[in-house]
């Protein structure tokens, strides 16, 4: 019952997996199309990409890191939705999360402990400020049947503005202003809130997010599949009515799953922030909130497939980058494929069921 | 005090028109039970189109029915996913967003190369005589591009489609109880496709707006969020059209304070005042601004016998 | 008032209807004549509705033959059949809460621009016509049932059916609105059309019916004219089963049962209902002021026609709804305003009437399903240990004849006896177990099932657990409890010993007379 053992091949599963792989190369094809088409070489392109993504020490260890964070939140969307529970506020809850590491690792205090704890400090109050985020579409569920959908988006935006409130402000966050040309960025944390690297390597950036994200993986799998809570939130995410009946705490149980989702969201914020960006700046989360967002939703509850879409997210987004700057590929271009991704997925959706043995 | 009064007026007007635009469109759909998140890379699509349309044939006017044209083909294509293949709306809203964000800053790119922030013919402003000259408000309200008239006159045929046609009431039987929709003979599929349709050109008519009839331009990410402002406007009005127009008038009237205030003199933060229509959502939402309740099959797909 | 006057406007001969390995009805002869209304009875599953869905068009017949007005009648969907003059008001109505009446009734039947005030004057005159009033522009939302089910006998007639056929009309009914339901039925035959009302409930139908049919697991089992008829051959016709191989069963499944656990010291009552009221939506009373007293090791039964209340009962038993007034008692906890986790921890089993709903989770193991509510005993460090639950599980299993590959299957590969044993597996395993609290336990089951289930539930009396039966088997009730009470309406009408002599008496009190 393993869920990192290999399972014997079955129908049914292999058309769950092919399925949407077919739509991962079909879409790939059609950027190489649109390359060609607009008159750049697609060998170069090529090239660059994969440079880009695999091709240095550096690269390889920044699209990790970029994995790293739509993994995270990805795996908090999974949790969610095994409640039956859409979490659709992973960009805000990044957000606070980005905002409680930046306050907390600025705080002189913080810098000055000892043991590693000014690293984790920051880290915790990321993870328990998204859980907070969470946790309010939760109540707000429990106590108005407000749908989950519309609030976590709604938190999400409000979330987004308050990093831009953070960093306009040199009362909040703003780094002091010694001229007209200072950017509403927060000054960086110090170096002992940095996340130390993984390797010795000083060109990877890799960082030990790494560990935190395959650790927290391996936890996330465990409860799912093996866990009482797990099947807990199966049941009310099922039949809830069956589920008090059989004395479990409704309520409770569903917002303890959105603040879970939060709480994934809040530490991928701070892991990007003590981990490659160091200093808050409006949009840091740039989009990686809706990503793993899709990636969640793409792995059909599956962690292994969570680690998987976040790691073919990140490896395109590195090869997007580096294709641009070396083969004058717009990188948008990446943002292309992983728009047809997602589109061709969702829709097999329902080729997959009608071929998986019919509805 | 009177120039500020009347800038605020022509900025709100603005800034709320595109929404505005927007939002009616939306309010069908989603009032026939479809929820487009991806109404943003509808109008950002629009945008570029039609700032392309234009640029290349030098006819704004043509420029707009681009627009439209490519709005139209993105909102097809979300029907067909949302309502023939069942897909599940949000993320196919999210992709489309994510496409229309790449594809028009590719083709931008690709297209306008270096020529950034290129001028393109642009939709002249029309006076209404006399009207255009009355203090405070005149030119805000009575010196607008042909397309703010057109625009406001859709409006206004939407609320009458809306309300008094037997289009409209196939459409808000289908998004609240679509099984007694399809028992009384109405092709749900259908009619949820016609308002998807309706949502794109209306995008369309917005994206339209930002790129010809205001800016005169086209650059990356031009939209930044109005599509989910949009949204958020239409969860405020309660799926009711008359109080998202005044949502989204609301909405542009905060977004231009953002700039008012710091000239006269008051410091509210910028991001608060960003920040305020998706909290005014948010809280009618849970039901303290009022009891708000979106239609009851919203974002749920319809198969007859389930 | 017979209504036989010349040929009958619509004939079935010899009508039946499967649906794969179901024969929902077999060899079904009737005729409904112009002008007259015929009632057509029936327990839950007897095929009523099935009747009514072949001769409106939703589906067709696997064998036999409909005439309607004259012609050959074989419908391919219900828009040829309101074509052609026969229109149905079903039991869930469809309408759109949030529109108002008169839109509700445009839709779908009007194009182009709407003509509120026209269309709304149209609606006020048919409902005049036949002795009522209807406010086109009220919302559909805001109406009582009783309101809403006239527009939709409004949409109906604005067709000018000659056949108007209602499923169940008085079944969502309050009592003080069903007389003018059946005025506008009466009204409706006296200006010369057909009318069908399917129900079963028995004490109206003496006020509007012209003839009366019976149906039981497919058949027709009994079809009269009004004049005469008696209520309790009627009631005993519809709710009878096949006596002598269930009395056989009944009395094997007394002995068998699994040793008792010590009986824990009788303490007062096992289950006490005290004044349990229930409002609906609407404010029609479902449960009306109920009041009952159970002692350990009794089992009481409460019978009466479904849709009595019962469900209402079983929902506020089970700590899922709160009564409007009242209060309950299990053991000596108050447990009204408690919740369901709490009824269970007091010691209250439940198998409730649809245990889809309320009772399993479906998607589930069997296992998982067997002890939803005993997880923390097989969790350690969070972890939960499935060995032990797949053991403990195939266990009760094996205890409760309850068939199926392996405890890890799913619960919905069950079959429905199967599942129902499950339930009453994980409700009679509740340690304490005080009271159990059974609802139409055996619908749907075959008769070694029903004794399975009998044989458990008298053994958990036999421990000292006090049982409330709620059934509409009369049959299986006097044969297994000790005392019957009946519900009518909601209220509980009466209590009688259950020996064989007091069926008259019983159903008397079922079908409201003697009450």
């Amino acid at each position: 019952m393993s869920d990192l053992a290999l399972r014997l091949p079955d129908r049914r599963r292999l058309v769950g997996l092919a399925v949407p792989f077919v739509a991962v190369v079909g879409s790939m094809l059609v950027g190489l199309l649109l390359i060609a088409a607009s008159g750049k070489s697609v060998p170069d392109a090529i090239e660059a990409f994969l440079d880009g993504a695999f091709g240095t020490s550096f690269a390889i260890g920044a699209s990790i890191n970029r994995a790293v964070a739509l993994a995270l939140v990805g795996l908090g969307f999974i949790l969610a939705f095994r409640a039956n529970l859409t979490n659709v506020g992973g960009e805000g809850q990044i957000a606070v999360g980005g905002i409680a590491a930046t306050a907390l690792g600025l705080w002189s205090p913080v810098a000055d402990l000892p043991l590693g704890l000014a690293v984790l400090v920051p880290l915790l109050g990321g993870t328990l400020a998204g859980a907070f985020w969470g946790g309010i579409a939760g109540v707000m569920k429990v106590r108005f049947g407000t749908n989950e959908v519309i609030s976590t988006l709604l938190l999400g935006f409000i979330a987004l503005l308050m990093v831009y409130w953070c960093v306009q402000s040199t009362a909040l966050l703003r780094q002091p202003q010694t001229s007209s040309a200072t950017l509403p960025e927060s000054l960086p944390v110090p170096g002992p809130v940095k996340l130390p690297g993984l390797t010795g390597d000083p060109e990877s950036p890799l960082h030990i997010g790494l560990v935190i994200c395959l650790v927290l993986a391996l936890a996330t799998a465990v409860v799912l599949q093996r866990s009482t809570f797990g099947l807990r939130l199966r049941a009310i995410g099922l039949n809830e009515l069956a589920a008090r009946r059989a004395g479990m705490p409704g309520g409770i149980l569903l917002v303890v799953a959105l603040a879970l989702a939060g709480a994934f969201g809040g530490l991928a914020g701070a892991i990007m922030l003590q981990g490659e960006q160091y200093y808050l700046k409006t949009g840091f989360s740039s989009g990686y909130g809706f990503d793993g967002l899709v990636v969640g939703l793409l792995s059909r509850g599956s962690t292994l497939g969570v680690l998987a879409g976040a790691l073919f997210f990140g490896f395109l987004r590195s090869g997007g980058i580096s294709m641009e700057i070396m083969a004058g590929v717009p990188a948008a271009l990446t943002l292309v494929i992983q728009g047809l991704i997602v589109i061709a997925v969702a829709g097999s959706v329902i080729l997959v069921e009608r071929l998986q043995g019919g509805r | 005090m009177e120039e500020t009064l009347a800038i605020f007026i022509a900025s709100t007007l603005r800034l709320g028109m595109p929404l505005m635009l927007a939002a009616s469109g939306e309010l069908v759909s989603e009032r026939a039970g479809v929820l487009n998140l991806s109404l943003e890379g509808m109008m950002l699509t629009a945008a570029f189109f039609g700032a392309l349309g234009s640029w290349a044939t030098g006819n704004p006017y043509l420029g707009v029915a681009c627009a439209i044209a490519a709005s139209v083909v993105v909102s097809a294509a979300q029907a067909w996913l949302s309502v023939n293949l069942r897909a599940n709306q949000l993320v196919v809203g999210i992709g489309f967003n994510i496409l229309a964000l790449g594809a028009t800053t590719l083709l931008y790119r690709i297209i306008f190369g270096g020529l950034s922030r290129e001028e393109i013919p642009g939709l002249p402003k029309l006076a209404v005589k006399g009207l255009s000259d009355l203090p405070f408000a005149g030119p805000a309200f009575f010196q607008q591009s042909v397309i703010v008239y057109a625009g406001l006159a859709l409006i206004v045929l939407i609320w009458v489609v809306l309300n008094h046609t037997s289009f409209g009431l196939a459409v808000r039987a289908v998004g609240d109880e679509p099984r007694s929709a399809d028992k009384a003979g109405i092709p749900v599929a259908l009619t949820r496709w016609k308002a998807v349709l309706i949502t794109g050109f209306m995008a369309g008519v917005a994206g339209a707006f930002i790129s010809i009839a205001d800016i005169h331009t086209f650059t990356e990410n031009m939209t930044n969020g109005a599509g989910y402002l949009a949204l958020a406007a239409v969860i405020f009005g309660g799926w009711n059209i008359g109080r998202t127009v005044a949502a989204c008038l609301l909405f542009g009237a905060a977004t231009a304070l953002q700039f008012q205030l710091p000239a006269m003199g008051i410091n509210v933060p910028t991001a608060f005042l960003l920040m305020l229509p998706y909290l005014l959502a948010l809280l009618a939402v849970a039901g303290i601004v009022g009891r708000l309740e979106p239609p009851t099959s919203l974002t749920l797909p319809f198969q007859r016998g389930k | 008032m017979d209504g036989s006057t010349g040929s009958p406007l619509l004939s079935l001969q010899g009508l039946g209807k499967r649906f794969g390995t179901l024969q929902a009805l077999e060899g079904i002869d009737l005729e409904v004549a112009a002008g007259s209304v015929l009632c057509l009875l029936g327990e839950n599953g007897a095929g009523k509705s099935t009747l009514c869905n072949l001769i409106f068009g939703v589906y067709e017949p696997s064998a036999g033959t409909m005439t309607f007005d004259g012609a050959p009648w074989s419908p391919r969907s219900p828009a040829e059949a309101l074509d052609r003059g026969i229109a149905m008001v079903h039991q869930h109505f469809s309408l759109v809460p949030r529109m108002t009446v008169v839109e509700n009734l445009m839709l779908g039947q009007v194009s182009g621009m709407l003509k509120r005030h026209e269309f709304g004057a149209r609606i006020r005159d048919i409902a005049e016509s036949f002795g009522f009033t209807l406010d086109p522009d009220a919302v559909v939302g805001e109406l009582s049932v009783g309101e809403r089910q006239r527009a939709e006998i409004v949409k109906c007639l604005m067709r000018d059916p000659k056949l108007l056929v209602l499923d169940e009309p008085t079944a969502v009914l309050p009592p003080g609105e069903i007389g003018a339901l059946l005025d506008i039925c009466r009204r409706v035959a006296d200006s010369g059309r057909a009318v069908i009302m399917v129900t079963h409930k028995l004490a109206e139908i003496a006020r509007v019916a012209d003839r009366v049919a019976v149906l039981r697991t497919g058949r027709k089992v009994a079809d009269e004219s009004m004049k005469g008829a008696d209520m309790g051959a009627l009631v005993h016709a519809m709710v009878g089963r096949e006596l002598r191989p269930l009395d056989v069963a009944l009395a094997e499944a007394d002995d068998g049962a699994p040793p008792a656990a010590p009986a824990a010291e009788p303490r007062g009552f096992a289950l006490v209902c005290d004044g349990l009221t229930v409002h609906d939506r609407h404010g029609a009373v479902r449960l009306d002021n109920f009041t009952l007293e159970i002692r350990p090791g009794e089992i009481v039964g409460l019978a009466g026609v479904e849709g009595n209340g019962q469900s209402e009962l079983g929902m506020v038993l089970a700590g899922l709804q709160r009564p409007t007034e009242g209060r309950f008692y299990i053991g000596n906890a108050e447990l009204t305003h408690a919740g369901a986790a709490a009824v269970t921890a007091a010691g209250g089993g439940i198998v409730p009437e649809d245990r889809h709903a309320v009772a399993c989770v479906t998607a589930l193991s069997v296992a998982e399903n067997m002890y939803l509510n005993k997880l923390p005993q097989f969790t350690r460090w969070g972890l939960l240990q499935r060995r032990a639950l797949n053991a403990a599980a195939a266990v009760q299993m094996k205890t409760f004849d309850v068939r199926a590959a392996n405890p890890e299957v799913a619960f919905s590969g069950l079959s429905g006896g199967n599942q129902q044993k499950a339930v009453l597996a994980r409700e009679l395993t509740l340690d304490p177990l005080v009271a159990l609290v059974a609802a139409q336990p055996t619908r749907g089951l075959d008769v070694s099932a029903v004794e399975a289930v009998y044989r458990q539930i008298r053994a958990a009396a036999r421990r000292g657990v006090g049982v409330l039966l709620i059934s509409s088997e009369l049959d299986e009730l006097i044969a297994v409890a000790d005392r019957i009470a009946v519900l009518y309406r909601g209220r509980l009408v009466g209590e009688r010993p259950a020996q064989p002599a007091e069926r008259p008496a019983i159903g008397a009190l079922m079908s409201g007379q003697g009450a």
